[in-house]
């Protein structure tokens, strides 16, 4: 018999990033209006054209009413009450990293991110964004002989603007949804990646989000294109301290691959999710999109969310090439009152396009976890397969796991195959491991980490590590 | 606001009934369901707006049933026809229900209808007279099979309703017929309650003819131990709607659905089930087919509920899809939303044309492409067809579908 109490002590376990950096930082007032954005885009120095843009879409933002289809209860949000630019001061040019303010690498050092030289080692680039700016990116050298370019999206708007203007806002469009036009409006900073042409980018790019301050909302846009037969491997962490106010975070992430090109993007976001009673946390709000452009591309979508109080997240493939492929695999774990909303969507455009989607959901608490996908064959993409799973996993008699695949075809010929199932651990399992001298967490610690396998195996190792790690903190106390 | 206009129009308000005042009421709110909510979502405009365009009509002229004459050991009724039963034999009876007894069913049901949800039953029950409503009490065993029929007249919305309760240990076959004329709308709401321990076999084929129209609602409350199994089949409408919510009322019932729907030309038929186990060690098998050809579009969306409440429930539901041509679409959506931990609770779907490597074989052994093709979707309607009631031995239902043109 499984005994319930010791299930919920396992689920226990303190947010670890929770600390606060106190160092300087410089903040705009709160508010959002057209002012804010101008001041936004001009400490920024940016160019008109997205200054333009800025605007447009926030006088598209205006118009639009928040989403609630979605069924996520939370406070409303005040757009008004937030802080849209919020950096910390230091020396204007860094030349290298030990011009950074050490205060700052020791707050990633303790988050375990490998700025400082030593860590090199590990070979991945990283660019670490605090709040509104990127503070550092690593490994910029070696990258440029290859012809890579990963930087800030602020500098790129100063040295790549024409891809900026050409790419940026054609996969994730500011009118999209009501979050992507906040973040469209006012963005701050973000990652920029170019692979050019026949280019395997020689090592694992990385962006590692940090929010300190508590009453500014964070709002970073990704953007990475992959030319013609190269590929990119990118990774993205995330962590905040623990404030009892909810922040803000409402980034856009746009990738664009073209012919042969294969881009593969992997989250692990730990978010702090509210302490027990739902107080604080952040709130998700991620518009993720690919577009498969070119013939034979591959966008990969990895992620595992453990973390915010309510994240509402769809990163989606437009596979418009023939015989692009779109992969989605997900880990989503809620305890608490945590609420989380995910899933994706793939729409196949061109003919022979395959995709295949895997989530796993684990609810535990009194949290809700819904898996909520689209699958759509369109008129022209004949030959086409998806393939969909979605497994839910319930701890606790609380505890709700939701799925809501959407599923579409005008194509007689293509195929399109959906299975979803439910369980929870099983007794009889976890009876034989304890009879086998496995003490009780570690056995739930292996049950859930064997119900993961699937997509922890599509993961980056140092991921997948990360990622195991991370369940059996938010599971099972040290075990792990 | 014309659907309310025109029920009043039709009626001084005097003459309304208690239930049709009340369903009113409701619909003065609302009066159409939410495009954007996700039941009406989908429904094509023009199509729904032409079901209500026809005017109400409560007079049933004389029809021809395009089906076999009953058989000797068969029951059947035609809603509206002035039937007047009341069989009592030696193991069973057939009563029907009391006005009151009606009255006060239908007021406790709407109470929690949901605008949205029930806005059928809430249409029609308030375009419904007593005489298009059916009520019944079944009791006993051995009870021969029933057959009963709605249908609607040309260029008229007719609505029939139909009531039915199957009291403790009571066992039946139940073969529901809903037709449509030429250019008509139906509107056609069932309500179903199995106490404990009964069982029922219940059909229900919908066949439309040109440019027929047709809401079907069926809700049913099973109390424990009950068994209820339902084998429907709908077909050759230009607009049609079959919405099923089932409830199991203290959870300990067995549920099993069987359905399909057949769309060629431009005509759109949708399924809506909700099942809703309210109860432990509920159980659930659930099958939904579909075939879309020509431009025809055909949806099914289904959901299963499943409380904190209701521990040990099995659940499994599955939807699969035939699309056969490049201008046809098919809309599937089967969700789950499950809050107690102890159950085993699935669903898959999948959508594609028919098998090609089935179809090569059978050509390398002689068989022409057409025969081929009808021989794989004759297995695939048969599934359904097997489980209708009353009908499988002297209807033949699959010749039907299969040379349906």
């Amino acid at each position: 018999m499984v005994n319930e109490n010791l299930v919920k002590d396992v689920v226990k376990e303190p947010y670890k990033y929770g600390f606060v950096t106190d160092i300087e930082t410089e903040k705009i007032e709160k508010g959002l209006n057209e002012d804010i954005i101008r001041l936004i885009s001009q400490k920024k120095e940016e160019p008109k054209f997205l200054l333009d843009f800025r605007l447009k879409a926030f006088k598209k933002w205006q118009k639009m009413k928040e989403p609630d289809w979605a069924g996520l209860g939370y406070k409303k949000i005040d757009y008004q009450d937030i802080i849209y630019y919020s950096a910390p001061k230091q020396k204007q040019k860094i030349s290298s990293l030990d011009e950074v303010d050490p205060k700052l690498l020791e707050t990633f050092d303790k988050l375990g991110i490998p700025l400082t030289e030593q860590k090199k080692l590990t070979n991945v680039a990283v660019d670490a964004v605090f709040d509104s700016v990127s503070i550092a990116t690593t490994f910029r050298e070696e990258l440029a002989e290859h012809g890579v370019t990963f930087c800030s999206i602020s500098e790129a708007v100063k040295n790549h603007a024409d891809l900026i203007e050409k790419y940026l806002g054609t996969v994730v469009p500011a009118s999209d949804n009501y979050f992507a036009a906040l973040n469209s409006a006012v963005f701050s900073d973000g990652s920029f990646v170019y692979i050019p042409k026949g280019v395997t980018c020689p090592m694992d790019l990385s962006s590692y989000f940090r929010i300190n301050s508590g009453d500014s909302g964070q709002f970073e846009r990704t953007l990475i294109i992959a030319e013609e037969s190269s590929s990119v491997s990118y990774l993205e962490g995330c962590t905040a301290p623990m404030f009892d106010t909810n922040t803000l975070h409402a980034a856009v992430v746009e990738l664009i691959a073209l012919d042969d090109a294969s881009i593969k993007y992997s989250t692990v976001q730990n978010w702090y999710a509210g302490d027990e009673e739902g107080i604080g946390g952040i709130f998700n709000f991620v518009t993720k999109r690919g577009k498969c452009l070119g013939k034979r591309s591959k966008i990969s979508w990895s992620q595992v969310e453990t973390g915010s109080a309510i994240t509402w997240k769809y990163p989606s493939c437009l596979l418009l090439g023939e015989e692009s492929v779109g992969e989605f695999y997900s880990v989503a774990l809620t305890n608490n009152l945590q609420q989380a909303d995910t899933g994706t969507k793939m729409i196949h455009i061109g003919p022979k396009t395959k995709s295949t989607i895997v989530s796993k959901g684990i609810s535990a608490g009194n949290s809700k976890n819904s898996y909520r996908g689209l699958v759509k064959m369109g008129t022209k993409a004949s030959g086409s397969r998806n393939y969909s799973q979605c497994d839910s996993m319930l701890i606790g008699d609380q505890a709700s796991a939701n799925t809501f695949p959407y599923i579409k075809s005008q194509q007689p010929n293509s195929e399109i195959e959906h299975e979803a199932s439910t369980c929870r651990i099983s007794e009889d399992q976890l009876f034989y491991l304890q009879s086998r001298g496995i003490e009780f967490e570690e056995a739930v610690s292996m049950m859930v980490s064997g119900f993961c396998r699937d997509v922890f195996n599509q993961l980056p190792m140092e991921f997948a590590a990360e990622a195991d790690k991370l369940l059996a903190l938010k599971l099972e106390g040290s075990v792990g | 606001m014309e659907i309310i206009e025109k029920i009043k129009t039709n009626k001084s308000t005097d003459n309304l009934t208690e239930i049709q005042k009340i369903c009113l009421d409701k619909l003065q709110s609302s009066p159409l369901p939410n495009p954007k909510s996700e039941q009406w979502r989908l429904s094509n405009k023009s199509k729904f707006s032409n079901f209500l365009n026809y005017s109400v009509n409560e007079k049933n002229p004389k029809f021809d049933i395009p089906f076999p004459n009953t058989s000797r050991s068969s029951i059947r009724l035609v809603i509206g026809d002035d039937c007047q039963i009341n069989l009592i034999e030696e193991n069973y009876s057939i009563k029907q229900l009391s006005e009151d007894k009606l009255v006060k069913y239908l007021k406790e049901q709407i109470s929690y209808f949901d605008q949205n949800e029930n806005w059928s039953d809430l249409l029609n029950l308030s375009l419904n007279c007593t005489k298009n409503t059916l009520g019944l009490k079944i009791t006993g065993s051995e009870i021969p099979p029933i057959e009963i029929f709605s249908h609607a007249s040309s260029n008229s919305l007719n609505a029939k309703t139909l009531v039915i309760f199957l009291e403790k240990n009571c066992d039946i076959d139940l073969l529901q017929i809903n037709l449509g004329k030429d250019n008509s709308s139906l509107s056609q709401s069932t309500f179903f309650c199995l106490e404990e321990n009964s069982s029922v076999n219940h059909g229900i084929v919908s066949y439309g003819e040109n440019k027929s129209n047709l809401l079907k609602s069926l809700n049913v409350i099973q109390q424990k131990n009950s068994e209820y199994n339902l084998g429907s089949l709908h077909f050759k409408f230009n607009y049609a709607r079959f919405e099923i919510r089932i409830k199991q009322s203290e959870g300990n019932a067995k549920t099993n659905i069987k359905g399909m729907q057949i769309t060629k030309k431009d005509e759109q038929i949708s399924t809506y089930t909700k099942i809703d186990f309210n109860g432990p060690n509920g159980f659930l098998d659930q099958i939904n087919k579909s075939l879309a050809d020509d431009k025809s579009h055909a949806i099914f969306e289904g959901s299963i509920i499943v409380p904190k409440i209701a521990q040990k429930t099995d659940a499994s539901q599955l939807s699969r899809n035939l699309l056969l041509s490049n201008l046809a679409q098919i809309d599937t959506k089967p969700q789950l939303e499950i809050i107690a931990d102890d159950v085993k609770c699935k669903h898959g779907a999948t959508i594609s044309q028919l098998n090609e490597e089935e179809l090569f074989y059978m050509r390398t052994r002689g068989i022409t492409l057409t025969e081929a093709s009808k021989l794989q979707l004759s297995s695939y309607f048969q599934e359904i067809i097997s489980f209708i009631p009353v009908s499988k031995d002297r209807w033949d239902l699959l010749d039907k579908l299969l040379n349906e043109k």
